[in-house]
């Protein structure tokens, strides 16, 4: 049992009383009732000490109240002065009558018969004076004051006494002493480097009482997934680069060979802006594939191309867009990089659906690199991301060829398809003097964020809650 | 993408084996199965494959993939007497015209319910809604050849499919559902295509609607095909795909003269591809040899030329072969994905961070040190947030979208810290203190850039806090040369505020938020914040 040291104190006086009212004790601990009261509940919950509760009434006298104890209540000082029979008219020229006639009745003092008032052969002295009486002797126990309170004659004041009172247990711990030394909570220095630490009493605190909630400042949930996805790109040896988020037309539609007319280029699917991009040198070429595959084994999308619509601007739509920059502004063997970007669909939001999302995207360009390795690269990144279970479907995306799904296993959810992969098409890496495949993979990190983090609504990654950041640990196993 | 119904009883009847076998090969070959129902699967197919949109179509590939019927499908045309002529008034309005006549044909509701989602399916993958490639299907016994295809007056009466009155053309444009469908196709123009036969009975009004007349069902035999279209490559790729169908579907296909030319033909497309290159791309050894029965797995002839060449002849439904390696992935689907061995090549490669990357980490752990927790908000915001609710002049390198989703979503934002104070609003109820950051992109006209901005709220937050706040994170970033200078941010509250200087550039501001911005914002307590362009960090 660890009793505090204000406990050990009203134990020690206390023993000498046995049984005394708090306030006296408050006296001899130098302190105030209301905490003698307080550390004697504490003692009373490890049945040490009994506390009982009194309370006392006690009568106060109002001015009024005074100067009838001195001079009669106004029922005595009238019906004194009267003399047999009055009649009512004159009686109630006494200043006191307005009172006093309604007690003197209600005492029988008097009867009151066709206008005249007439005296009874005794008065005697009636509840209320004596009353009156006691409480001006400073007697306890007036009995029935209750008209003096309703008269204004009288005030009562409720007086709580607090009796203390030392158990036998309590007894007992007093007897075989206790130290009365007060508990040090915080060390100071001086107590630290002068080793007087040893000979306090150090406080002991409770685990039973849970601590304060406190919370650091942090990474946000998503932010460390990003990072996770970074690091393991870097490991693999992948440099990254990063782009403005508006895009021509040109590189985010024709330079991967998109057809002017397919669907994916529409206002309904991409934001346009009212700005005019200017071509890159050398965009003939993009238009001579276009048209007819410009010197490839390629028959183009046949007929003419309109340059106009690639110099129109968007917010780009995929990261693809800026991995074929980067490409052209590297053309030669080996290029290992990777983007992590924000893209941008003009998508209706809801729960599942977001007209911004992060997208990944990998690119390895050398030479003899093939479809296997595209295969290899992506076992690789997905066995690092967690993924033990990987496999590869057909797909179609309009700049790669071969194409290829990956799918990872989730507990729960089955195969998940999870980002899309190819090799760029040559009708895509030609213009730019690109003679070596160029293997890519592109992955909506926040996909995987939702399966990680347990997500039912994607906007809570963007708008978040702020709770649910301080309760989402920042260290998951891997 | 389109999702095709596989009737199982139609599918197991032109395939030749059981569902399951199918189903479990369909996602090999390119698909995902969206459901499977008693008697029917649901399959998306990608946009490159449009001859798969049909179970005639998956059937003959199956066949294929499953090694029931390989090599080429051949698809004879005969020669009939049915001739269409062109009207040169169409140049400019919908000139292109594709043509066939099926014969033979023994609808069931299975076989007309697939070349009726065919229809639908084409006319949205390669017709681009109508709009490049309508197609139309006629009785051929209810009219009369030669048939003419003309640009017609505008009021011009006939019964269209699902009426029983007549109706001028600009009438079925502003009543019939279809019409106010795709009446934008046309409506500009000041004749309308229009497809008639040898006694002036009508056809269709392409790309609307067809005429009652012709309309086809259980009892029709005999059809005739009518494609119109903008672009010739895409209308002859669509009566090649069509009349492989009917032709899967046990129809014989004859032809129709077109202003003397004999259509359609529906031979292959010959190409001659090398081993080797297929090998340098999928990885795989692969020879003459090994590539012939891959080829014909995918309904590819194929023929062994000298050396490594091989001559390959595409089915004149597989529109999507546009380039040698279209080819290579055929070989690699029929070699099995999962067959290939993944493998990493041996390069060796160092990763190096991207410079801005390295910077926002950086700064990241001085917010995250000073107290700050991250959030990461939205770039898409509005000018009612970004200056409206900041007291703040809007910005002419404000980017604003040209169709924007809603009114929350206008413009690519150019500062943080609404953002941030958005986020304290949503987060009202929440404890406090509440003290966030983000470092992220903002958008200038075409250029983005980084910054980053924090935002504290609590009911002691006070301008001696935020100035220590920023004072310890430039100290961090080593930023010795940068000053402090009187400001006048209207969103700040004046004399407890400053801006953060690069010599004579302003590059970031500081201070108490305005009361009226935190009323506006919907926060009860004193609020502090900050914002700084990174550029100079770099």
């Amino acid at each position: 049992m660890e009793l505090t040291v204000n406990e050990k104190r009203l134990l020690a006086v206390l023993g000498e009383h046995g049984s005394t009212e708090a306030s006296i004790l408050a006296d001899e601990l130098s302190t105030d009732a209301a905490a003698v009261v307080q550390w004697a509940h504490l003692a009373a919950g490890r049945g040490l000490v009994q506390v009982n509760r009194e309370v006392l009434e006690e009568y106060q006298l109002t001015e009024e109240g005074e100067s009838y104890a001195r001079d009669g209540l106004p029922e005595r000082q009238v019906v004194e002065s009267i003399d047999g029979e009055i009649p009512m008219g004159e009686l109630s020229r006494h200043p006191l009558a307005k009172v006093a006639i309604g007690w003197m009745r209600k005492n029988n003092w008097i009867t009151i018969d066709r206008g005249i008032a007439k005296k009874a052969e005794a008065t005697p002295e009636s509840p209320e004076e004596l009353a009156l009486r006691k409480i001006a002797a400073g007697g306890a126990d007036p009995g029935d004051c209750g008209e003096l309170k309703s008269r204004g004659l009288v005030t009562v004041h409720e007086e709580v006494r607090w009796i203390i009172e030392i158990t036998p247990e309590g007894k007992k711990l007093l007897e075989a002493g206790i130290d009365l030394r007060p508990a040090v909570g915080t060390l100071s220095r001086e107590q630290i480097l002068s080793g007087s630490w040893r000979d306090e009493a150090l406080r002991r605190y409770s685990l039973a009482t849970p601590p304060r909630r406190i919370y650091p400042g942090k990474p946000h949930p998503y932010r460390q997934i990003l990072d996770e996805v970074r690091n393991l790109l870097l490991e693999m040896g992948f440099s990254e680069f990063s782009g403005n988020i508006v895009q021509s037309v040109f590189w985010n539609f024709d330079a991967l060979f998109q057809p002017q007319d397919h669907p994916a280029r529409e206002m309904q699917d991409t934001f346009y802006l009212d700005l005019t991009s200017p071509l890159p040198d050398g965009w003939e070429k993009i238009r001579d594939m276009h048209e007819h595959g410009g010197g490839t084994s390629s028959t183009g999308w046949g007929g003419a191309w309109d340059k106009t619509k690639a110099e129109g601007s968007v917010l780009r739509t995929h990261s693809t867009a800026l991995s074929i920059q980067y490409l052209a502004a590297h053309p030669e063997p080996p290029v290992k990089a990777f983007s992590l970007s924000r893209v941008y669909r003009r998508e209706s939001i809801d729960p599942t659906h977001l007209a911004e999302f992060e997208q990944l995207e990998g690119i390895v360009m050398d030479e003899g690199v093939t479809f296997s390795h595209l295969l290899g690269f992506l076992k690789e990144f997905y066995h690092r991301m967690g993924f033990s279970d990987v496999r590869f479907r057909p797909a179609y995306f309009p700049y790669t060829e071969p194409s290829v799904e990956p799918e990872v296993w989730v507990d729960g959810l089955g195969w998940v398809e999870l980002g899309g992969a190819g090799i760029f098409r040559e009708e895509v890496t030609a213009p730019f003097g690109i003679s070596y495949p160029v293997l890519a993979w592109g992955l909506g990190i926040s996909r995987v964020a939702m399966l990680r983090l347990g997500l039912k609504d994607l906007r809570q990654l963007y708008k978040s809650d702020i709770d649910w950041i301080r309760n989402t640990p920042s260290y998951r196993r891997i | 993408m389109a999702i095709i119904t596989l009737n199982y009883e139609y599918l197991e009847r032109l395939t030749r084996t059981d569902k399951d076998t199918i189903i479990k090969a369909l996602p090999m070959i390119g698909s995902d199965i969206e459901r499977l129902e008693e008697d029917h699967a649901d399959v998306e197919f990608f946009p490159d494959r449009t001859d798969l949109y049909s179970v005639e179509g998956v059937a003959r590939a199956m066949r294929g993939f499953l090694g029931i019927e390989t090599g080429l499908p051949e698809y004879p045309v005969h020669e009939s007497d049915v001739s269409f002529s062109v009207d040169p008034g169409l140049a400019g309005i919908r000139p292109v015209l594709g043509s066939a006549v099926i014969r033979n044909l023994r609808f069931d509701d299975a076989s007309i319910e697939s070349v009726m989602a065919l229809q639908e399916a084409l006319h949205w993958a390669i017709g681009r809604g109508r709009s490049k490639v309508a197609i139309g299907v006629h009785d051929l016994s209810t009219v009369t050849p030669p048939f003419r295809y003309i640009a017609s007056p505008r009021d011009r009466q006939f019964v269209p499919l699902d009426y029983t009155e007549s109706m001028t053309m600009d009438q079925i444009l502003a009543e019939h559902p279809k019409g106010k469908a795709y009446a934008g196709i046309v409506e500009h123009f000041d004749r309308f295509p229009l497809i008639i036969d040898a006694n002036d009975q009508v056809l269709s009004f392409p790309p609307i609607i067809n005429g009652e007349l012709t309309r086809v069902t259980s009892a029709t035999t005999d059809i005739l095909l009518d494609v119109t279209g903008t672009d010739e490559r895409a209308v002859q790729n669509t009566v090649a795909i069509i009349c492989s169908a009917f032709a899967e579907a046990g129809g014989t296909i004859e032809s129709v003269t077109i202003d003397g030319q004999k259509t359609p033909s529906l031979e292959p497309v010959e190409r001659i591809i090398d081993c080797n290159e297929c090998a340098e791309l999928i990885g795989v050894p692969v020879t003459p040899e090994s590539i012939v029965p891959l080829l014909e797995k995918m309904r590819f002839g194929a023929e062994p030329l000298e050396g490594s060449k091989v001559l390959v002849f595409v089915p004149c439904y597989r529109a999507d072969i546009m380039h040698d390696w279209d080819i290579f992935e055929d070989v690699a689907i029929a070699y099995g994905f999962d067959r290939f061995p993944a493998t990493l090549p041996p390069t060796f490669t160092i990763g190096t961070e991207d410079p801005a990357s390295r910077l926002a980490r950086v700064v990241s752990g001085i917010a995250i040190g000073l107290g700050y927790t991250e959030v990461m908000p939205f770039t898409l915001t509005n000018e009612r947030v970004s200056y409206d609710q900041m007291q703040r002049p809007g910005s002419d390198a404000a980017l604003t979208v040209l169709h924007p989703i809603s009114i929350e979503n206008t413009m690519v934002r150019t500062d943080l810290l609404p953002m941030l104070l958005e986020i304290l609003q949503l987060n009202k109820h929440r404890e406090l203190p509440q003290r966030i950051f983000t470092v992220g992109d903002v958008n200038e006209r075409a250029l983005t850039y980084q910054k980053v901005a924090g935002a504290a709220i609590h009911p002691a937050a006070d301008f001696s806090e935020i100035y220590a706040t920023v004072d310890a994170l430039l100290r961090e970033l080593g930023a010795d040369t940068l000053t402090i200078a009187a400001s006048d941010d209207p969103a700040f509250l004046a004399g407890r505020q400053g801006a953060i200087m690069n010599g004579s550039e302003k590059i970031g501001c500081f201070g108490e938020l305005h009361p009226d911005v935190i009323v506006g914002f919907d926060l009860e307590h004193p609020v502090i914040g900050f914002e700084i362009d990174l550029r100079s960090f770099l």
